[in-house]
């Protein structure tokens, strides 16, 4: 009764050996990891003297034009990726087949001009976003990171899959231990695509490595400048002029702490974060606490545990219903942000995740208004969707993500 | 204002000169010096390549004709009996001299492939005879040109091809 799945298991394997297993660059004669062009020459023609006229050679139509596809995009040399984990692979072919496990990664594909016939499956998350994802409905679903279906990964025959390098380590590293024992010719790599510190790297070396470096470099260079942007808002201010920000959490009166991504978020965009000094990520506050801190500035966030907005739905009555909830809380009348009209809310679909550059433009637009007067954080995220995600939605009338 | 089959005819004749140019239009065009060399004559064939950076040209020549030469460089060309083969590293043109036999017709045909695009497709053929005089000779050649039906036509004349028929079908439903 135990052998069928056995053998199906071990067919499974033997199919899923991917095309990019091979370790040199088809077409290279002397074997020395470099494509010349004399020796690309020979190769189409070796090509062509098997595919048209009748000679003898072993280079197949994927052959010479993965060899066309490395001497263009590589220089004709192996490419070195070292990933966000610090790990280096290096690619002697192109990469085909893509697995995603992340919607960060599968977002930065996408705006770096990556062919997305080429993602063969996606994590359950990405799948199940229709408005924002929609070319993915028809894509193998291959579960969560927590949950994954291996052997659904094993069947699309992918040749890299794409894991989290910094966050949720330990079962990433348990899925690319099971990947590379089960068939070692899948190239395993490891990208947050969501920190700001690491971003514009991630986004430059995934170019890179998938052929896409003239997008990619535009796609960089349009977030570096936004980022760019953010920063000159509190540039050359102290940091004791630099306004005070209570960030809550979905759930209330809890806040964000040093080593949150969010305050990292609130901090580039020139706030300053009275609670960020827990050991918690996530600390619950006194009430008390934020009426003895007078915050400048209030900022709520929205989303997956507090679920209004976003790419879902344009609900901008929700969200007012919420701030208009928050300033109704007892005592905080008397507070700054209250007084001044600068209690927003924002949802986690632009401040986290692959689009935290465009929240981030809306918080430094909050914390400076005066400076940052000519930053358009809208149209900043409009030109994201429609030139770099290649999405017909359109902000005037779908989504909700700032309030007010 | 023209009748309903006078419409419909339009339309089918627009349509009839739609379709072979979309199945034209490809990366290749050849030109030759002469369609009809004399007896023994070398003539220049041209090969126009745009938009393909990494590809490669078969070319196959009618029985009795010969290849005499190229300008291409020579690790880029090979030659096997009526077949001559180009690899194309960003070139935008390729010429190369055929010589005629003593009495002979046929066509020249072709196969383009874009190594970084992955397409393919058939050159327009292009027809020869010495003098002028047409033979029984035909093309060799085992595995050249491809049907000249797998030729991509570009999107815009397939929506246009699509959008005459469309046309002419409301034309005719609305009696």
């Amino acid at each position: 009764m135990k052998f069928w799945p056995l053998f199906a298991l071990a067919l499974l394997l033997l199919v899923a050996a991917p095309v990019s297993a091979a370790e040199s660059i088809p077409g290279d004669a002397d074997g020395d990891g470099l494509l010349t062009s004399t020796e690309y020459a020979g190769a189409a023609l070796a090509y062509l003297d098997s595919a048209y006229m009748g000679g003898a050679g072993d280079l197949s139509p994927a052959d010479i034009r993965d060899a066309a596809w490395v001497y263009t995009h590589w220089d004709g040399k192996p490419l070195e990726v070292t990933d966000s984990s610090g790990r280096t692979v290096t690619l002697y072919r192109p990469l085909h087949r893509i697995v995603t496990f992340s919607g960060e990664s599968l977002e930065t594909l996408r705006s770096i001009g990556f062919d997305m016939e080429k993602v063969v499956a996606v994590d359950k998350y990405s799948h199940g976003k229709e408005t924002f994802f929609p070319e993915c409905q028809d894509t193998a679903n291959i579960g969560s990171i927590w949950s994954p279906d291996m052997e659904k990964v094993l069947t699309v025959q992918p040749d890299a899959v794409f894991l989290y390098a910094t966050i949720s380590t330990a079962v990433c590293d348990d899925i690319q231990k099971r990947l590379e024992a089960s068939s070692p010719g899948i190239r395993v790599f490891r990208f947050d695509c969501f920190k700001p510190a690491t971003y514009v790297g991630e986004i430059r070396t995934i170019a890179s490595m998938t052929g896409c470096a003239r997008r990619g470099e535009e796609f960089a260079a349009f977030y570096e400048s936004t980022m760019d942007r953010i920063r000159d808002g509190a540039a050359g201010t102290p940091e004791n002029e630099r306004p005070r920000v209570y960030f809550e959490y979905w759930f209330d009166y809890t806040t964000v702490a040093a080593n949150a991504g969010y305050n990292e978020k609130t901090e580039l965009a020139g706030g300053v974060n009275p609670f960020a000094t827990g050991t918690a990520e996530y600390p619950v506050v006194d009430p008390e606490a934020i009426l003895v801190t007078d915050p400048e500035v209030v900022v709520k966030l929205v989303g997956q545990g507090l679920a209004v907005g976003g790419y879902a739905g344009h609900d901008i009555a929700a969200l007012d219903t919420i701030r208009a909830g928050m300033l109704g809380r007892p005592g905080w009348s008397g507070i700054s942000a209250v007084k001044d009209d600068r209690v927003h809310v924002i949802h986690s679909d632009i401040l986290g995740g692959a689009q935290h550059f465009i929240g981030t433009a809306y918080l430094a637009k909050w914390f400076y208004p005066d400076r940052l007067a000519e930053l358009d954080p809208h149209a900043i995220h409009q030109r994201y969707l429609t030139e770099f995600q290649g999405i017909d939605f359109d902000l005037a009338s779908e989504g909700t993500f700032v309030y007010p | 204002m023209l009748s309903v089959p006078a419409n419909r005819l339009i339309c089918i004749v627009l349509l009839l000169l739609v379709v072979p140019a979309a199945a034209t239009s490809t990366p290749v065009a050849r030109t030759l010096s002469t369609n009809e060399p004399g007896a023994g004559e070398v003539f220049t064939v041209s090969l126009s390549i745009e938009g393909m950076a990494l590809g490669a040209v078969v070319e196959t020549l009618p029985t009795g004709y010969a290849f005499a030469g190229t300008d291409h460089p020579e690790d880029r060309v090979l030659v096997r009996g009526q077949q001559a083969g180009f690899a194309v590293m960003n070139d935008t043109l390729i010429t190369y001299s055929v010589q005629a036999p003593a009495t002979g017709s046929g066509d020249i045909t072709g196969t383009w492939e874009d190594f970084l695009a992955g397409s393919e497709g058939a050159v327009v053929p292009s027809h020869v005879a010495v003098g002028g005089i047409e033979t029984a000779a035909e093309s060799t050649g085992a595995k050249s040109a491809l049907p000249a039906a797998q030729e991509a036509a570009p999107p815009f004349a397939v929506l246009a091809a699509v959008a005459v028929l469309l046309v002419a079908a409301g034309r005719g439903g609305r009696r």
